[in-house]
Parts: structure tokens; C-alpha cells; sequence
């Protein structure tokens, strides 16, 4: 299956116009195409694997735009995640992938501590704390069981600091996110969880779509899961939640992996125009032809796409006038405030900001 | 019939003809400018003048730019071998970084190829002989949108999808909708003088752009008058659309806009036969109906490519046809459209095929379901005026059909960019087992051409609609213009009297 897709992608142009990294270098090898043809030619000796080629392959940020906008449905990121695989598997990763990926194995976590909790208190209802939100913005975590206890639910805290399994996927060790994904199954089932709340699409898309499709492990049916922000856009509908009017005049940033759940479009967009009293400002490369920030693998492998990747979200952002941007995602979210004070721009977590909206 | 197919046998154009041409490079290029210490020189004022980021002379880059879409190249890097690949690659972001790069090249006496999709299929951006490519798609910027004139004022470079999204977020487009938006660029469209899926009511990208900036071969940044329509003086901006970069570089356009129509109403009827529904084209045209698109397949297609993208079974010619804008006047074109449609008896099929073609319209471009590799393949498209068309096209279909049946080649085709006076057929052959020796496989695609293109020729068509000379039908172009052709060389031999700008294609440097 990956080989097709490098196969079919090698000649074809048709996810060009969406191609966040060809878009922010202008270079055409760091464009589906151009990184397709760069494996094919290596397969037919007519590259080497080498610093050149690595950096190349590196620079891909897995974040789902190509196949999001392909009409034949190539895999592609998942064929060059293969590709690392293989990369990976004959020693020749680079030494930041290699680092990475020994702390992903031995802990678990990529930015900091995988909390290893014992579940006392069984809970139908958790809320996934995974690794970017426990260890870089746990704000969203604070936030979210506010949230969640103004609509009088109450939810056991899950893999809290834990990898989903989806950056070790991305740079080539499949089985150590098979190990991360399940470690994040294994404690939902022993907190006994049968609704799992997910505060990113990154999330989502790695547990409903990336365990089965590229590490051959399934979600258990039994535990299902829910995009949070959906869920509360739904209490807020329904009326069990209930917030205090709120007012602003801000951009709203769809996070990485935003065009791989679709269906949140719409919620997200319902909760930030509660946090502004109005509908935020939108940004060009908003809804199916979001960009990502540098929140991917990219910010180790290839730190200077991530930034620029970064950078491009905050000008255009700009762009739309505003003066500050919202944003649910806690990976997004660490990115944009890197650079945010350059543009003038402050950076809002979307939850809190609701949060704050909670009605004495 | 084709009797001098062996006459015609592809040779190494560059070898055998280039040293006699006017416009050759008067010693050859430099080839050892491009290696050493000379090469480090080059290297360093090109980075100076673009930023180390912005240049690259990296293995697999050079090598991802040796092959644009056409299927040479493609076929030889799949076979293992590596096309002639460029020196450096640089993207300016100005006219003036343009400028700069342009007069290193004529020190140096190197190529320069612009470069902006790479989705041409001629071999257009291909560095033949190596030198510099230029990588428009940095200069990128929208400069003005005028919603009073309705145009849009972009630096060559922006990719069309992108343009055409920002463009319709004011409610408006630019009515060039090339089945290549999502990867080509505003000069792109200009200098192969392309042409979109809804041409055949908006016209040409070509008949769409109103004024340029260029910068000419020796550096010097001009504008074309703000208009392209008076009396001012001889049509000068024309020379650019279509000189593929040999004449300069194209770094800016103010293109023609129009409102995002009310309606788009399709269609899609069934004659029994290619003859009725050309006539019934020809009708609708020259009673000007206005018509946004009327595609219309040969019978093979409509039995190969309707069905196997569409999934009608169906028999005759098929034709989409379709009006947009205002609803009560494209009804009633519409309606004054399907009694001429009406009075030759083809079946009305109804709006759903037609809008299911609308909507898959590019499906096929799409990888499994595009022509891919390893099979051998090519588009012909041509034109003529009406009184010819078929007769050119049944010529050329014969003559591939008959030459290469031992290839069992398939020849197919659809009418698809109408004008008042004949309309371009998109021909193409294919053949599913082609010699797997790359040599070998190159001189069978060339017999093809020479074949295909004798015929358009000696049957009153043009060596091209839409995609361009290149370096594909640059052999080609002498017997195209024949008295005329001097004059293109003399211009070309003005502008660029060192024949740095893309050597090798649309005839020039034979
Ligand atoms: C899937 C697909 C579908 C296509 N469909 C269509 C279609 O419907 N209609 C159509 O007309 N074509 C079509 N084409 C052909 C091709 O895409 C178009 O001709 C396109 O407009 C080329 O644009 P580009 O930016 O990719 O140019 P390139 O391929 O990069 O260049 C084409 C030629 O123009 C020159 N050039 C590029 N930019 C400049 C510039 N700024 N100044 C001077 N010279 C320049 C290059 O040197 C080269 O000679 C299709 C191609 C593909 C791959």
C-alpha cells in the first residue's frame, strides 16, 4: 500500500495548491510530488540515502492536507512514515529522530513526564491528557474539568502526559507507537472509561483513524470517543451548559491535523463565537485547507520548517486584523505563542477562554 | 496515409542542428562555467542576490527539477536514468532579483529556464542544457484586487488554486479554469498560452490578461501598456504569451475578472454519431448561445473514459454542455441550445450526468485513475477552423491508428475549447506495452509525434491548442510558421542575443 502511493504520487501535481511546506519554501522537492519522486528515484538508484535526501524526508509534516484534498485517497504520509520505517530499521535516522525516539520508548513522552496513574475510582466519563496538553499546556486540562463540572459531569483523567502513539509513528518506530497507543488503551479500560473525551484533533485522527491504518491497532469499540469540543458545543445547545455572554475580537487558528476531522468545523467555530460575543475572524488557510503550525515531528526533525510553518499561521492571522488569536489545541497552541509577540498578536487557549465564561 | 515515417525518425535535435542556427549561443553554452571555481563564483552572486535559502544546487533537488510533466523525462527517470539535470535552482521573490539573476546569466553565458508549476507537459521547463533554473513561485503576492474593473493585479509566481480562492472570497473569478489549477502558476497559465475547462465562453488565459510586467533576457523590468485593447501602437505585449519563457520572464499580470455566476446549468446529450455533433457545436457557437462548456467525446472515449470515470455505458459521442450567470438567460440560452441540439435527433440525458461531469471534471487527473507510467502516452491537442476540424481529426487518427497498430496503440479524443470560428480537438494516444528499453522507448514516442503532427500539419492544424511548444514540438515549429518563422528569429535573436532564455524550446537554438 505505501509503495502505491509513492508510485502514484511521484508525477502527480494535484494537492500542490494545499501543500503547506511546498507553500511556505516554494521549493517543489518539499511538495508531495517532489518527495514522492525523491523515494521512487532512491528506489531506482538513483539517490542514496544520505544528508541531503534524510533532510528531505524529514521535512514532511504529516499532517494530512495531501490526502485530505486527493480525490483517490493516496495515503501518502502514511507511505513516507513508512519510508522512515525503513530508514529507521537500517540505522540511518538521524540523530535528533534517534533521541526522540528513546525517549519515546523509555517514557513514554515526548515533552516531558508520562504520569503513570493508578485507577482507584472507576469513571464512565475521561478526559484524554495527553502528553502536548499535561506537559506543555495543561492550562487546556485546568480548563476542561471546569468546563466539564459546570455541566455537571464529572471525568476521570486518562494518559495524562502520555504519547498517543502518533509521534512515533510519524518518524518511523511503529512499534513503539503500537506500545503508546496501547499503554493509552490499557489505563481507559482499567479506569473503566466508555466515553473517552479527546481535546485535539490530532486525537482523534490518531486513535479513530492512524492505529488501524498504520499500526494495525484498533480503537475498542466499547470506549468511545469524543471530540471535546463537540461535546460541549452540544451542552451549550442543549442548554446544560450554560456561559456568560462573552465578548472579543479574535482570530480563530485551525489546529494541526484540523482537516483530518472535518466534522469539527462547525462546533469549534460555535464555541469561539461564544467566547466573542461575535464569529471569530478567519484566517485564509482555514476549514479543509487548514495549514498546520510546527507542532508535528517537524519540531525536532527539521525546526526550521516547523517555525516557518508557525510563522505563516500568525501572518496570516494577522492578516485578518485581529489583535489576538484562539486556538483549542494545546500543541498548536505552544507553537503560536513562540512566536505570537513578533506579529503583536496574544494567544488565547479556546477552553479557558470559555472557562472564564462559566457562570458563577 | 503517412508514407515518410522513416523520414521522420527522431534525431538529437541539439547535435544536428544547433550550430548553424542565428540564435544559437555564439560559442555554445559555458560548460565549464558551470563547474570549479567559476561555478563557485556563479553560485555565490546568485546567493547573494536570492539568500542562501533560496538557492540550492542539493543532489535532490536538482534532481526532483530535472523532469517537468512530460513524459520523457518521467520515463527516463523511471527506467533509472537521470535526465540533464540543472546547475543551481534559485527563487527570487521580485522583478528585480529576476533582473539580477538574468544578468549573471548573460556574464556567464548560461541558461535560464523559468520554472513555475513544472505541470507543463512539453518539456517547457526542462534545463536541457543545464544552467539555472528559476523557481517563480516565491513571488507569490496578490498586489491589488479591483473590484470596480473587476481585475486582479498578481506576481507570476501564485499558484492558481490559491489566487482563485482569495479571488472568490470578493465573489469573483478568474474564468481560466485549467484542469491544472491546483499545481500551476499565473506565468504558467500566460507563457504557454493555456486554456481552461470554460474557455469556450471566457476565452483564452491569454485573452484574459490585460497588462505585464516582464523582465526581458538582458534584465531590463518593463510593464505592457495598461490595456491590451487600443490604438496605440503595435500589440508588442502579445510577444510574451507563448514565448515559454525564450523572450523573458513573466513576474506580474493584471488578469480580467468576472462575477461568480448566479447559475451554472449542464447537461449532457447523446448523438448517434462524431459528424452530427460537431455540426451541432459549430451551431451553437456561431449563433453565439454563449455556451461555458461544450465537451464532446469521439466515440472510443465515450465508450473508455465516460464510462470508466462517469459510469455511463453508453454509445455515439457524448457532449456536456453547459450555461452559467444570470438564471433566466442562461435558461433560455440554454433552451435556444437544445432545439439545435433537438433537430439531430441526439437524447437528451438530463442535468445529472451533466453535473456529475461538472463536479468529477478532474477526477481523471488523479493517480490510479490518471495515464501513468510505465504506459506510453501523449496529448495532440490541435485546432483549425470548422470547415476542417473533422477532416484533421478522422486524418490524424488514421494515420497514428495505422503506423502503430502493431503497438496497438488507442487514439482518443474529446471537442472541448470552441471558438466562433472551429475548436481545438484534445487527441491522444496511448499504448500500453511500450518498448521497456528507454532508447528504444524514445524513438517510438517520437515516430508518434512526427506522425500525429504531420498530419495536424498537412490537414491545416496548428502544432498546438493549449499546452505549448516546449521542447517537445520545437522541431516542429519551422514547418508551422514557414515564411513567417525568420521574423520569430530575429525577435528572439534581439531580445536575447546571448540565447540564454530557455534554449532549446519553442523552436529556438535548432
Ligand atoms: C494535471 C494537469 C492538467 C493540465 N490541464 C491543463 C489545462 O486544462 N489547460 C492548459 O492549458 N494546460 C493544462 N496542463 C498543462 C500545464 O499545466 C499548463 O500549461 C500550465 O499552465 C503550466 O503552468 P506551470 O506554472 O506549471 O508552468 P511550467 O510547467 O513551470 O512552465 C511551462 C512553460 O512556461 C514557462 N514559464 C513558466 N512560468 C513562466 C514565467 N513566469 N515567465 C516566463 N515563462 C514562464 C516555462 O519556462 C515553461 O516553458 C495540465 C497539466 C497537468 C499536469
Amino acid at each position: 500500500m505505501s509503495q502505491e502511493a509513492i508510485s502514484n504520487c511521484r508525477y502527480c501535481l494535484m494537492c500542490r495548491h494545499v501543500a503547506p511546506v511546498g507553500h511556505i519554501t516554494s521549493n517543489e522537492t518539499l511538495t508531495p510530488h517532489g518527495i514522492a519522486l525523491m523515494v521512487a528515484s532512491q528506489r531506482r538508484g538513483l539517490l542514496k540515502w544520505n544528508t541531503s535526501t534524510l533532510r528531505v524526508l524529514y521535512a514532511e509534516p504529516d499532517a494530512g492536507l495531501c490526502r485530505a484534498h486527493c480525490v483517490t485517497d493516496q495515503r501518502l504520509p502514511a507511505a513516507i512514515a513508512a519510508v522512515r520505517a525503513e530508514i529507521a530499521a537500517r540505522g540511518l535516522a538521524p540523530d535528533t529522530v534517534v533521541r526522540l525516539h528513546h525517549r519515546l520508548l523509555r517514557t513514554g513522552s515526548a515533552f516531558g513526564e508520562r504520569v503513570h496513574q493508578t485507577h482507584t475510582h472507576t469513571s464512565e466519563l475521561a478526559l484524554f491528557a495527553g502528553d502536548e496538553a499535561h506537559n506543555l499546556w495543561p492550562e487546556s486540562i485546568t480548563a476542561a474539568r471546569l468546563l466539564l463540572e459546570a455541566c455537571s459531569t464529572s471525568a476521570a483523567l486518562v494518559g495524562a502526559g502520555a504519547s498517543n502513539g502518533y509521534l512515533a509513528c510519524s518518524i518511523g518506530f511503529p512499534a513503539t507507537a503500537r506500545k503508546n497507543f496501547r499503554a493509552c488503551v490499557e489505563e481507559a479500560r482499567d479506569a473503566s472509561v466508555t466515553q473517552l473525551l479527546v481535546l485535539s484533533p490530532a486525537d482523534l485522527f490518531t486513535f479513530r483513524q492512524m492505529g488501524p491504518e498504520r499500526l494495525g491497532v484498533i480503537w475498542p469499540a466499547d470506549i468511545v470517543l469524543t471530540d471535546f469540543a463537540t461535546f460541549l458545543a452540544r451542552r451549550i445547545q442543549d442548554g446544560t451548559l450554560q456561559l456568560r455572554a462573552g465578548a472579543g475580537d479574535a482570530a480563530y487558528v485551525d489546529p494541526t491535523h484540523a482537516v483530518r476531522a472535518s466534522e469539527r468545523f462547525n462546533p469549534i467555530r460555535s464555541l469561539a463565537t461564544t467566547v466573542l460575543g461575535q464569529a471569530p475572524r478567519e484566517l485564509f488557510w482555514r476549514r479543509e485547507r487548514a495549514h498546520p503550525v510546527g507542532s508535528t515531528a517537524v519540531q525536532f526533525t527539521r525546526p526550521d520548517i516547523a517555525e516557518a510553518l508557525t510563522r505563516a499561521r500568525l501572518e496570516d492571522a494577522k492578516a485578518t486584523g485581529a489583535g489576538s488569536v484562539l486556538c483549542e489545541d494545546p500543541a498548536t497552541l505552544v507553537q503560536l505563542t513562540r512566536f505570537a509577540p513578533d506579529y503583536g498578536l496574544k494567544v488565547q487557549g479556546l477552553f479557558e477562554a470559555l472557562a472564564a465564561l462559566i457562570r458563577p | 496515409m503517412v508514407a515518410s515515417i522513416e523520414q521522420l525518425v527522431y534525431k538529437p535535435y541539439y547535435t544536428e542542428h544547433r550550430a548553424n542556427r542565428v540564435d544559437a549561443p555564439a560559442q555554445g553554452y559555458n560548460e565549464d562555467a558551470m563547474q570549479g571555481l567559476q561555478a563557485e563564483m556563479i553560485r555565490s552572486e546568485l546567493e547573494e542576490v536570492v539568500g542562501t535559502p533560496h538557492l540550492s544546487t542539493d543532489d535532490t533537488d536538482l534532481l526532483v527539477y530535472a523532469t517537468d510533466w512530460f513524459w520523457l523525462p518521467q520515463m527516463w527517470l523511471d527506467r533509472g536514468k537521470t535526465p540533464k539535470k540543472p546547475d543551481f535552482i534559485v527563487r527570487p521573490n521580485s522583478a528585480e532579483q529576476v533582473s539580477k539573476v538574468l544578468q549573471i546569466a548573460n556574464t556567464y553565458r548560461i541558461p535560464v529556464i523559468p520554472w513555475g508549476g513544472g505541470s507543463g507537459s512539453q518539456g517547457g521547463a526542462l534545463s536541457t542544457f543545464g544552467g539555472i533554473i528559476l523557481d517563480t513561485k516565491r513571488m507569490n503576492r496578490i498586489i491589488e484586487i479591483d473590484e470596480r474593473s473587476l481585475t486582479v493585479t498578481a506576481q507570476a509566481g501564485i499558484n492558481g488554486t490559491q489566487l482563485e480562492w482569495a479571488i472568490n472570497e470578493r465573489g469573483l473569478m478568474l474564468p481560466h479554469y485549467p484542469a491544472s489549477a491546483n499545481c500551476a502558476t499565473l506565468g504558467g497559465y500566460l507563457a504557454p498560452r493555456g486554456t481552461g475547462t470554460i474557455s469556450t465562453k471566457y476565452g483564452k488565459a491569454e485573452d484574459l490578461v490585460l497588462r505585464m510586467q516582464v523582465v526581458l533576457p538582458d534584465g531590463h523590468i518593463l510593464r505592457t501598456p495598461i490595456v491590451p485593447q487600443h490604438a496605440a501602437g503595435p500589440d508588442f505585449y502579445r510577444l510574451f504569451l507563448g514565448s515559454e519563457g525564450t523572450f523573458g520572464v513573466i513576474t506580474e499580470a493584471t488578469m480580467q475578472l468576472d462575477y461568480l455566476p448566479e447559475v451554472r446549468l449542464l447537461r449532457a446529450v447523446l448523438f448517434d454519431n462524431l459528424s452530427e455533433a460537431l455540426e451541432a457545436g459549430r451551431q451553437i457557437m456561431t449563433r453565439r448561445l454563449e455556451p461555458f462548456v461544450i465537451r464532446l467525446y469521439d466515440p472510443r472515449s465515450t465508450a473508455s473514459r465516460v464510462r470508466k470515470i462517469l459510469g455511463y455505458e453508453l454509445e455515439g459521442a457524448y457532449m456536456v454542455i453547459g450555461f452559467d450567470g444570470d438564471r433566466d438567460l442562461a435558461s433560455l440560452q440554454e433552451r435556444k441550445a437544445m432545439e439545435i441540439i433537438g433537430h439531430f435527433g441526439a437524447k437528451d440525458l438530463g442535468r445529472e450526468p451533466g453535473e456529475s461531469w461538472w463536479k468529477h471534471r478532474y477526477d481523471f487527473y488523479y493517480p490510479p485513475q490518471s495515464l501513468k507510467l510505465p504506459w506510453m502516452y501523449g496529448t495532440t491537442e490541435t485546432i483549425t477552423t470548422y470547415d476542417k476540424i473533422e477532416k484533421l481529426y478522422y486524418a490524424e487518427k488514421r494515420a497514428v491508428e495505422e503506423s502503430f497498430q502493431d503497438w496497438d496503440i488507442d487514439f482518443i479524443g474529446h471537442f472541448s475549447h470552441w471558438f466562433h470560428w472551429g475548436v481545438m480537438v484534445y487527441t491522444r494516444f496511448i499504448i500500453k506495452n511500450p518498448p521497456e528499453d528507454p532508447h528504444e522507448a524514445v524513438r517510438l514516442h517520437n515516430r508518434v509525434w512526427n506522425v500525429a503532427m504531420t498530419a495536424v500539419l498537412e490537414n491545416g492544424g496548428m502544432v498546438n491548442e493549449h499546452h505549448g511548444v516546449g521542447l517537445k514540438l520545437s522541431r516542429f515549429m519551422r514547418r508551422q510558421y514557414g515564411d513567417a518563422w525568420p521574423l520569430l528569429e530575429r525577435i528572439k535573436k534581439a531580445l536575447d542575443p546571448n540565447g540564454i532564455m530557455n534554449p532549446g524550446k519553442v523552436g529556438f537554438g535548432l
